[in-house]
């Protein structure tokens, strides 16, 4: 493979993740729904602390979020409800994401990891809620752009340290 | 938030233990009167005193049975928040065993779930079996002939007992039964636990939240009030239950005093049987000749109910959808609010589904369950950022000051009691427009202040 197509690809798909990190942090979600692609699957399993030896800490039956088109849309649709309590007041992200590495490639898809930190405040809180993960995402070439077609998040976490994820990861 | 330790405690001191025993007893002048001094949701040493009270005596949800269904299956869980093993021994007998090395104290178990023959010390290797035996003591003929390991097994809880699945242990071993602590509540509890054989989807969710674990508690055991404000985002978006979305019409019971406990039931009056929501081939499955005839119309009429078993254990069973555009499904959800500090707990989620249900149906309950009330919940989420605000005012030097109280006198027009249903077939004081008033808190609060005595009623 040709070390400029490589570096350019792993460009692309670093300025869609820097690009939809920023409609995130600033509570664009509807904007950032529209970067997902129809058969979208999103998922963020639960882990669970295992013995080294355990085959998995991620659970393929349990999910804080396993997410599709639909049930992606109630939630955008949720958050911009003036009654939706848990973002009103909005909670503060940033989100940080790094080390960014293509995994696979084909004509239609890319397969990509990257490291997501998130910098999260409420109300007068001075310390954050960081919740930390890899991310493995699916982004598929559509005519115009890059889209998401699958995410999953895999935390650094057993028991949440936030009140609630009513935040897109 | 999580972080930041300065903000879990009011200011660190614990106050004298007569000033305690003085705001219990203002809980047990105010109560009958429908005010609940606030402090008690956030105050170090009643969060002590409940820690002993309450978690060390009475029965605490541990787990179900399906979540460990193979002999040397296990589950790390707390009581309270001592630490114990949910296992299943080679016998295929569930143990509640206390998660502490009996030489030198260390956790004998360090992952939250597995299978294992043996639990293994890693401090000096000390090895006990499923059932707690003491079987292996390295260098045992030099260093510890003279020691009886018979008698050196890992403690266990006191009781342990399981109703249709749900496994409760108490570490009080003069606790009443199980069966007896539930009393009432079991006319309820078995519509769901009984008639369904039930299992556990996976792991539990878990998260840490700003809350005291009385609130939700309270919330569960009837708060029907706080839904067309508080979910209003949800249900605007279409989902959850169908009797909360206006898909079906229904008849709020509010069931208080059911040994203690609490239970909130939503009926559709129609020919067409509801079931929470279960499709018929479902239902199918399901165990009629459990029931009574009546403890089966009820549950046939079931759009939703939920509830809390005193102290820690709620659950909903809810007829309806994550998305609008999928069918419902009947999802039963178990939930623990475990003390984690003065106002301050850990939610633990289980999301169950009946035994016999397809793969297909059992994946869509789940999904269904998680979209509602989960750390992700469409619901829970909002439930939870509106608790933590009274975590705050609880916490207050001015509601200590004043007595400052919430409010739980609705439907009761001065001196009028609320409303009762004559002719309900099941136990406890049952309420009709359920959704308008507060004795289901008022019971929840009252097994508190019988519960938080210096000597148990028994
Ligand atoms: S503490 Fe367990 S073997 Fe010593
Ligand atoms: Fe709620």
């Amino acid at each position: 493979m040709n070390g400029d197509t490589e570096h350019a690809r792993r460009s692309a798909c670093e300025e869609f993740l820097y690009h939809e990190a920023h409609l995130l942090d600033d509570r664009r979600v509807s904007e950032w729904f529209d970067l997902v692609t129809e058969d979208i699957d999103y998922r963020v399993p639960v882990r669970t602390t295992r013995e080294r030896s355990a085959e998995d800490e991620f659970s393929d039956q349990s999910y804080h979020l396993k997410e599709d088109h639909e049930s992606l849309r109630v939630r955008i649709e949720r958050l911009e409800n003036d009654f939706a309590w848990s973002e009103n007041p909005p909670s503060r992200n940033r989100r940080f994401v790094s080390n960014v590495a293509v995994l696979g490639v084909d004509d239609a898809e890319i397969d990509v990891r990257c490291n997501l930190l998130v910098h999260r405040s409420h109300e007068d809180e001075t310390s954050p809620d960081l919740l930390s993960a890899e991310r493995r995402d699916t982004l598929r070439r559509t005519d115009d752009r890059l889209r998401l077609a699958a995410r999953t998040v895999l935390l650094d976490h057993t028991v949440l340290p936030t009140n609630s994820l009513s935040i897109i990861l | 938030m999580s972080n930041n330790e300065a903000t879990r405690t009011t200011d660190g001191t614990t106050p004298p233990t007569d000033e305690i025993e003085a705001l219990i007893g203002s809980v047990g002048e105010q109560i009958e009167n429908g005010q609940l001094p606030v402090s008690i949701l956030h105050n170090e040493a009643v969060y002590e005193q409940e820690r002993r009270r309450i978690f060390g005596r009475n029965w605490v949800f541990v787990g179900h049975e399906t979540e460990i269904p193979e002999p040397g299956d296990y589950r790390q869980r707390y009581i309270g928040t001592d630490p114990f093993i949910f296992v299943r021994d080679e016998n295929s007998e569930i143990q509640v065993l206390f998660n502490s090395c009996r030489h030198r104290g260390s956790k004998v178990c360090r992952s939250e779930k597995g299978n294992s023959s043996h639990f293994r010390c890693p401090y000096h290797g000390w090895t006990y079996t499923t059932s707690g035996d003491l079987v292996g003591v390295p260098q045992q003929r030099n260093a510890y002939q003279h020691l009886d390991t018979a008698d050196h097994g890992l403690h266990e809880a006191p009781r342990v007992e399981s109703y249709h699945g749900l496994v409760f242990a108490a570490l009080d071993s003069n606790a009443p039964s199980l069966e007896a602590s539930l009393g009432d509540a079991t006319w309820y509890l078995d519509m769901y636990v009984k008639f369904i054989d039930m299992e556990v989807i996976g792991d539990p969710h878990r998260w840490e939240v700003e809350t005291d674990w009385k609130t939700p508690a309270e919330n569960f055991a009837g708060d029907n009030y706080h839904i067309p404000m508080g979910h209003k985002s949800a249900i605007d978006a279409g989902i959850g239950s169908d009797t909360a979305t206006g898909e079906k019409q229904s008849d709020l019971y509010a069931i208080a005093e059911a040994s203690g406990h609490s239970f909130s039931l939503y009926q559709i009056e129609s020919e067409e049987p509801s079931f929470w929501g279960h499709p018929p081939e479902v239902v199918d499955g399901f165990h009629p000749e459990r029931l009574s005839d009546e403890q089966y119309e009820v549950a046939r009429k079931s759009g939703v109910t939920l509830g809390t078993i005193f102290p820690n254990l709620s659950f909903i069973h809810l007829g309806g959808t994550n998305t609008p555009e999928k069918e419902s499904v009947g999802t039963f959800v178990l939930r623990q609010w475990q003390p984690k500090g003065p106002g301050r707990m850990e939610v633990w989620n289980w999301i169950l589904a009946p035994e016999n249900a397809s793969d297909a149906y059992k994946e869509r309950v789940y999904e269904s369950g998680m979209g509602t009330f989960s750390a992700s919940g469409n619901f829970e989420v909002d439930d939870i950022a509106i608790w933590n605000g009274i975590t705050e005012a609880a916490g207050s030097v001015f509601a200590e000051q004043h007595g400052t109280t919430t409010n739980f006198t609705m439907g009761r027009f001065g001196d009028a009691a609320p409303e009762r249903v004559p002719d309900w077939p099941g136990p406890g004081e049952v309420y009709v427009h359920g959704g308008l008033t507060d004795e289901n808190q008022l019971t929840f609060y009252r097994s508190w202040y019988d519960a938080m005595q210096e000597e148990p009623d028994r």
